[in-house]
Formats: C-alpha cells, structure tokens, sequence
C-alpha cells in the first residue's frame, strides 16, 4: 500500500499543474469534474421539467376547458393529448426525477462528503452524461416526427406500443424506447460509479457508518437500479423488434405474451420509484438533523431499514397489474408483500420525527421544503394502502385517484426533495446566500397550490373519473357540473404553482448575482463538503484531502461549546 | 496516460481495487440483463411444446464448435492474465491477441450459421423460437464484438508495459461472455 | 499502480491448463449425452431417463462448467465475500423474476381464465409440426375451434362492448367513439360488404376513423365472414 501513497501524491500534483489552464469547452463542456457534470445534469434535468411543465399545463387547460384553444399551443388534437400525457410522464420520471436527484446530488455530493477529490472514473462519468443527454434530445425530437410524439403511455404497455397501426406513431414510439433504452445506460454508467466510489473512495477514518445517510440513500438506490433495470432492458430490445422488424414476442397469436412485458416494465418499475424515493429521504434526513441540531435518531436503524425497503421493493411489482389478467393467486401474494413495503417507509418517517423531537428548530427555506417532504409524501403512502389491497384497487384501478396518489409520491420526490437540496447546497454551489424571504415566498406559493390540484383529483377519482380520457363531454356521468368545477380548479391551481416557479428562478439569478457572499459554512453543518471553499475548487481540497475523526451528525455535543464538530476536527 | 487519474481512483478502502470492484458490478447488472432475456426465453420454451419443432434446426455441432472456440479464447485470456502478473506486458499482448482472433473465428462461424439459417427461411420472423434465438445470440454477439475492441486497446497498453492491471479486468469481462455462452449453449442447440 | 498484484500472489496457483482440459471434457460429454438419450429412448422406450439425461448432460454440466470458470479463470474463488453476495444476489433477483412471471407467462388456462390465443398458438405449431415432433406426454393437443360470439367478446368487445353499444371499456377513451351497432342510424349507410371491407382493411379504406384497424392479419377471410354476419344480429329491426 505504500507504493499506492507515493503514486497518489504524484498523480495529485499533476491534477492541479494540469486543470489551471482550462478552456471554456474542456471548463464546463467536456469537464469530467463531478461538480461540473453535476451542474450539467441540474440544469438538464431542470430544463426537462420547465418542459413536463408546459405539457401539464397544455393538458390540463384541454381537460377544464376541452376544446378551448390552449395559449401557447393551440387546439390540442387527441392525439396530440396522448402524446403529451405520456411524454410528461416519461420526462418527469426518467429525465427529471433521475437525472436531479440521483445524478446531480449524487455527483455533487458524494465525493465532497466522502472527502474524495472526484468520483473513480471521471471519463466515464462524464460518458454517462452524454449518453445522458443524447438521450434527452431523441425524446424531444421524437415530438416532432411524422405521425407525433409516442402516445401509448410511459408505461408503453404492447400492443399499443408495438404495433404501428394501433398507436398511429410508429416512429414516435421507436425513437422514444431507443430514448429510455439509452437514458438506462447512463444510469448505469452513473451508478457503477456511485457504488465503488462510496465503496473504495472513503477518506481516511471514515468507517462505514461515518459516511452521512445522503451518500448511502442514492448508492443503494443506485444498487436497486442497477438490479431491476436489466430485464427492462432486454424486454425493451424485444419490444423494439415488435416495433420495427415485425417479430411477435408480445403477440399471443404468434407465440409470445403481451402480460411479459408488464411484469418486465414493473420488475424495473416498482424497484424505481424506491430508486428515487431513498435519495430524496436521504438528503431530508440530512436537512432535518443540521437544522434540527440534534443528532439523527437511530442512524444504523435508518440504514437498515432502508436496506430492508430496498429488499422488499422487488417483491411488489405486479400489484400494478392487478386488472391486468395476472394470475388470480400472485395478486393475492402481491398484495400481502405491497403492504408490508409500508412498515419500513413508516419506520423511516418515525426516525425523521424522533429527530425533530426536542431539537432546536431552524425554519429555514431548505428546512421547510424538508419538512414538507414529510408531509405531503405521508398522504401519498397512506392513499397507496388503497391500492395496494387488490380488492380496493379493482375500483379504484385507471382512476384519477391513482394518479392523485402516485402525484402525491412523486411530486413530494422529484419536487419538494429538489428544492429542499438545491436550497441547502445553493451557498455550497455557487458561493452565495439564496435570499430567505423570497424562498418561503416560493415555497407556499409551490405547496399551497400543489394541493389544491391532486385533492380534487382524489375525489374525481373516487367519482369514477377514468385516467385517459381526452374529452369528457362525451361521457354525460363525468360531465357533471361538479366535476367540471373540481377540474376548473385544478387548472387554475396549476396555473398558480407554475406562477409561483418565477419567483424562485428570479430568486436563483438575483442571488447568484448579487447575493449576500456565503462563507465554507453558512449552516453550520458538520458534513466534509462544508470543510472547503465555497464552490470547491477542481480536486475539492486544495490544500489536501480531508481526514474524519467521527459520524456525520454529531450535533449538540455536551462536551463542546459550539453546537457543531465537523467530521474533519480532530479530537 | 494524458488523464491524469483522481487520487479517488487510487484508494481502496474495501481491499479490493477500485477497477476490479466496478468490472464486478457491472457484470452483476449484465447477469440482470442477460437473465431478462434467458428467463423470458425459458419460460415462453415451457409453455410452448411447439417450438421443439423449430429447436431441432439449430446446429448442434456449430454451437459445440463455437464453444469450444469460447472456452480456448478463455484459457488464452486467462494466461495473458498471468503474464500480466508476471509483469510480461509483451507476452500478455500476444495472448490477448489470440483472444480476439478467437473472438472473430466466433463471430465468422457465427455469421456462417445465420447466413445458412436464414437462408433455409428460418428468420427473426419465423415464430417465437427463433425471434428469441437471434435476439439472445445477437445480444451475446454484440458483447463478444464490444469485447473484442477493448481487448485490442488494453493489448495495445500492455504491448508497453502500461496498464498492465486492465489485462485482468477484460478478461474477467470475457469470461462472462464465455459463461453467458455456456448457458446459450444448451438453451438454443441441445435441449430439443 | 501494482498494488493489486500482490494480491493474486498469495499462493493460489491454479493450473489453468488443466482446468481447460476438464472444461472440454465436460463440452464432449455435453454433446453426446443427448444423443445417448435419444438412442435409450428409441431402444427402451423410456421417455423420462431419455429426458433426465438430456437435462442433465445439457443443463447440469453448463451450471458446473460456469462454476469452474468463474471460480478459477475469474478468480471468484479468491475474492472477498462481498462479490459473492453481489452475484448470488443478482442471481436470485432472477428466480425471483422468473417465479414471478412464468405464473403468467407460462400457463394458459387457471380458475377462471383461460390465454385463448396461446392456446391456439400451440395448437397450429403442433398441427403444422414436421414428422420428429415432441415426446408424446408434453404435447396436450388442444382444440381451439374458432367460435364467432367469444372472439368477438375478445377482440372487438373491448372497444365496441359485448352488446355492440360502442360502450366497451377500451373505447371510451376513443374519439371518435366506436360504432353502436345497436343505432339505426348507423345502417342507413352500411350493407354488408362494407363491414367486410372495414373489418378486413380498417375503417380508413372506407374513409372511417382510423381508429378501427384492418384485421386481415389476424383472421382469414371465412372467419371475417362470420365476423359480419354476428355484427349483423344486432342490428335492430
């Protein structure tokens, strides 16, 4: 091993003589320094979002007011509908929800907590990226090809999906598998990454349950990821050979089971929504304890029990097939296994809130949208009980109460966990202060009208309202007046939240130009990445890697007059 | 060696080297792969007696020739492995240039044996026998090819003795390909 | 750059040569096991030792060549445990898949329902199969007559509703909605070539939604036929 510290301090001095003289490309194009590609991934991902946004926007102005000439779009055809509902699905999912809080908090984080000068394989992250983006750009130009964007559903359940005569965008729907296919390799590439960097890559001193429970959330979700993707991937080659040379792996007439590519979908699917529910519970668990200043309750039992989850999430998937034509027997095996996921969710809000218990609160913004995640993403696992019993969900099956639930998911996930981030490593990111008062305005201004659209999506779903449809004046028991007022207030709901995002891009551009300047450690945190400059330089510790001494939340210590010990002080 | 390596990719808290530990993972996300393909296969096989009536075109003694040529390009990776160890950059590029010539004798057999399948009407079309046959193939094709490139980059190192750790992590790589073969194997060509 | 060298140097020299030689041993065997069974079966007549033989010899061997090969040639035998875990899980996350999935996949027929067209799938393979066909006791031959009034409740029901209303749960989502067979409006302008044609080449050929596909891939002409006459029966008075 000795050899191996000779050759780090060689290579470590040729790191620097090498990145002082960078071009602008080789700076923020072809950077392959985590933060770089971190931000790259951001900003894609948030670019891709203010698009799913725009696609709610059109759809939901078409279902309060159908036929009515969306500004900015136009008259939206059904197809054009289709199109939009499955795009912004699949965007805010594998383009938003991926790429933010796996991606870009994992490459921003995990090297700096871990006290890593970059991840293992920079090249290959930055790979990861490319694919990444090359990815992006195929679902948006398969918007505009012959025939339209693919309207069959994210889920692109055959044989709508693969045969070009049902679905009427048989190019549309190739381009954006070839687009998911690709999206999937670069989280591999990215995930590979994640796990042997956290594995390998540690600062000297730090023991495994030194490393701070963000690091461990997104790398065992990489895991999860890495795990379940695979038969997706083989089922989406086979699906696109339905598509474009006519085999029949998913016609029953000739051999194959259009059911196989459900559970294939699924087997990967249920696994994801875990895959991006640790990262966000990681990086709320972190907010809480630094600005709860109180050390996380039971920080072994989160880990487990999140190891627990991980386990349990691939025994779930087929509880979305319950109406699918499964065998009657594995629904009822599903649904036992679907209920039980919800102890160990349960477990992990109990931590969250025997953390608060009894700490010194900061409100701050990044607590808030903390705080936040907790609650809202509480209402979606309670309403998935309902649907988790396969007897309730035969009802409740393709209803908006589903899609109510799975918002109340995702959104507390991709959004609220997105904000609560990007808030708290802002000053970290860029070196300034986000201005306080405008994020709390923005963040009532975000939760406030977030719940007045999926609430009333509840009770239209319990109603019966039925998830695809494009015009509901066709169907006089959904055209009620009532109905009709329940969807006019979701519309204008979404109007406001989307309003209310103005506030905080202006927030972002104000502050980064002109914001109060932000030292190594405006929060006081106790985390590696707090140790160095704000924003890090190339290689993250100029004047040297950082050693640890102790656990990452070391909050409150009766011995020590400050209220924190960062990791790096010695004893 | 223009890249200059992270000092992150020089640690190894866990023991294991850091390139070793990330070859593993990522042939544990191809076994995933590849068992989504095979495991489809395999249950569409049970469930449709039929296509024992397809089965019985396959080749048999192509497949065992073939295999045959997996295992020899194997025991060839692992001895440049060995001269790696050695520190005999020469020796190891030499070996694994036997490999990739065993790589594209695969792959010529191979493309014989379509041609002739094909050309008798046995296509990807055909039924549902011979859609997963070409599509488990040619996704096992792909990896012997995508192999076969990065053998030739890691023997061009190695030739100059840098590197010389990279010989081990391909040819872990190629044993799975082989170990992947050893299933296609009597999944396709022996059981009919 | 060689620190991991040292760690394969720890005494564990395998003759690798040796290990290829079994590993070629075990392929002839692999080949020839199944032809040995072909011959038990034609001489005794003992299907299952044929077929144990088979699955031993083709499946048992390539699980023992796989362990050689990864134990000794990649070296598995030597790394730490946590590899061992990572493949054994990946392994078992596919039992998992497969046991999950061949309920489905595999059978066609459970307590109420029954994959019509899978069936019918084996049945047209083993009718059109060559003279070798399968062991006699894996091959349940099931008729599978084509009956007008079920693969109406199958295929076109979902859009068009058992009754022909145009109410079927697929087709609410439609626009335009699918056809009320029920409406006499709607035969003012249709005769039965008509429904023939829309049937066999979609409603499109006609200048209808293109909604309504052609199935002329999927059912022959007699079976269109009867298609247009079941149509026809609702048609009110």
């Amino acid at each position: 091993m000795s050899e191996t510290a000779v050759a780090v301090e060689h290579h470590a001095d040729h790191a620097h003589d090498h990145h002082g003289s960078e071009g602008f490309l080789s700076k923020y194009v072809f950077s392959t320094d985590h933060k770089m590609i971190a931000m790259q991934y951001l900003f894609t991902g948030m670019g891709m979002a203010v698009i799913g946004g725009f696609m709610a926007y059109v759809f939901r102005m078409q279902l309060a007011f159908p036929g009515i000439s969306v500004p900015g779009f136009g008259q939206v055809s059904p197809g054009e509908y289709n199109a939009l509902v499955t795009n912004h699905g699949s965007i805010m999912i594998f383009w938003v929800a991926m790429p933010v809080l796996i991606a870009a908090f994992g490459n921003y984080c995990i090297p700096l907590m871990i006290g890593a000068d970059d991840m293992v394989f920079p090249r290959i992250n930055r790979l990861s990226y490319q694919i990444f983006l090359l990815s992006a750009v195929i679902l948006l130009l398969s918007l505009f090809v012959q025939g339209g964007g693919f309207g069959g559903a994210w889920t692109a359940y055959p044989p709508l999906s693969a045969v070009g005569d049902y679905n009427q965008t048989s190019l549309g729907a190739s381009m954006w598998l070839v687009a998911v296919a690709l999206e999937f390799v670069a989280f591999l590439l990215g995930g590979i990454n994640f796990i042997t960097t956290l594995m390998n890559s540690r600062a000297p001193g730090m023991k495994a349950y030194d490393i701070p429970l963000v690091c461990w959330m997104i790398v065992i979700a990489s895991i999860l990821f890495m795990l379940s993707v695979g038969p997706l991937i083989a089922g989406a080659v086979m699906l696109l050979f339905d598509q474009t040379i006519g085999t029949g792996f998913y016609d029953p007439a000739r051999g194959g089971d259009p059911i196989l590519w459900q559970h294939l979908f699924w087997f990967f699917g249920h696994p994801e929504v875990y895959v991006v529910l640790l990262p966000a519970i990681g990086i709320t668990i972190d907010i809480i304890a630094t600005f709860a200043r109180k050390k996380v309750f039971g920080y072994k039992m989160m880990l487990y029990t999140t190891v627990a989850t991980g386990v349990l999430s691939f025994f779930v998937w087929a509880h979305h097939q319950f109406l699918a034509g499964i065998d009657p027997r594995m629904a009822n095996v599903f649904t036992v296994t679907t209920l039980l996921i919800s102890i160990p969710i349960a477990e992990l809000c109990f931590v969250i809130i025997a953390t608060l218990y009894g700490g010194s609160i900061r409100l701050t913004t990044p607590m808030l949208w903390a705080l936040a995640f907790m609650a809202e993403f509480l209402i979606g696992g309670v309403t998935g009980i309902f649907l988790g019993a396969s007897g309730a969900d035969i009802y409740f099956h393709d209803t908006y109460f589903v899609l109510a639930h799975f918002h109340y998911t995702f959104y507390p996930i991709a959004i609220i966990g997105t904000f609560a981030a990007f808030t708290y490593w802002f000053p970290k990111m860029f070196g300034k202060m986000m201005n306080d008062t405008l994020g709390k305005i923005h963040f009532w201004g975000t939760i406030i009208p977030f719940n007045v659209i999926f609430i009333p999506l509840f009770v239209l779903g319990m109603g019966g309202q039925h998830r695809r449809i494009y015009n509901y004046e066709h169907f006089p028991e959904l055209a009620g007046e009532g109905m009709y007022q329940l969807r006019e207030l979701a519309t204008y709901a979404l109007l406001v939240m989307l309003a209310f995002q103005l506030v905080f891009f202006y927030n972002c551009i104000a502050s980064w130009m002109r914001g109060k300047k932000a030292g190594k450690n405006p929060w006081e945190s106790n985390t590696l990445e707090w140790t160095t400059e704000s924003p890090p330089p190339h290689g993250n510790w100029p004047e040297g890697l950082p050693n640890v001494y102790r656990g990452p939340y070391e909050y409150a210590h009766p011995d020590r007059e400050q209220d924190y010990w960062p990791q790096n002080e010695p004893a | 060696m223009a890249f200059p390596k992270p000092q992150a990719t020089l640690r190894s808290a866990t023991g294991i080297p850091t390139g070793r530990l990330a070859v593993w993972w990522l042939l544990a996300s191809e076994v995933v792969i590849f068992g989504g393909v095979l495991g489809s296969y395999l249950m569409h096989r049970l469930g449709h007696p039929e296509w024992a009536d397809a089965a019985i075109h396959t080749n048999t003694w192509i497949g065992a020739t073939n295999t045959f040529v997996l295992l020899t390009s194997s025991f060839t990776a692992v001895l440049a492995h060995q001269a790696a160890e050695r520190g005999d950059g020469k020796t190891a590029a030499k070996f694994l240039l036997f490999t990739i010539g065993g790589a594209f004798t695969f792959l010529g057999i191979k493309s014989y044996e379509w041609w002739y399948e094909i050309s008798h009407g046995y296509t990807i079309t055909s039924n549902g026998f011979w859609a997963f046959y070409y599509t488990a193939a040619g996704l096992h094709a792909l990896h012997v090819i995508a192999g076969a490139i990065i053998m030739g980059i890691v023997a061009f190192d190695a030739w100059r003795n840098l590197e010389l750790q990279r010989v081990e992590l391909i040819g872990i790589y190629w044993h799975f390909v082989d170990v992947v073969w050893i299933f296609l194997f009597p999944l396709l060509y022996i059981a009919k | 750059m060689s620190d991991h060298q040292e760690h394969h140097d720890d005494g564990h020299h395998v003759n690798y040569f040796k290990i290829y030689i079994i590993l070629l041993v075990l392929l002839v065997i692999s080949v020839v096991g199944p032809i040995v069974a072909d011959v038990i079966r034609e001489v005794t007549g003992v299907a299952w030792v044929a077929t144990l033989l088979t699955l031993v010899t083709a499946f048992g061997i390539a699980v023992y060549k796989a362990k050689l090969v990864i134990e000794n040639f990649m070296h598995l035998k030597w790394e730490k445990r946590i590899m061992k875990w990572m493949l054994t899980t990946s392994l078992l996350l596919m039992a998992l898949m497969f046991a999950g999935i061949s309920p489905d996949v595999m059978n066609h027929e459970g307590n109420n329902w029954r994959n019509v067209a899978a069936e019918a799938a084996v049945a047209r393979g083993i009718d059109s199969g060559e003279e070798e066909v399968v062991e006699e006791d894996t091959a349940p031959a099931v008729e599978v007559a084509f009956d007008v009034e079920s693969m109406f409740n199958i295929v076109c029901a979902t859009c068009h509703g058992s009754e022909g209303l145009g109410d079927g749960p697929a087709g609410a989502a439609l626009d335009p909605r699918p056809a009320s067979f029920a409406d006499p409006e709607f035969w003012e302008t249709r005769d039965r070539d008509r429904i023939v044609q829309v049937i066999t080449n979609g409603a499109a050929s006609v200048g209808g939604s293109p909604l309504m596909v052609a199935w002329s891939a999927s059912f022959d002409e007699g079976q269109i036929q009867e298609f247009a006459d079941y149509v026809q029966t609702f048609r009110p008075n």
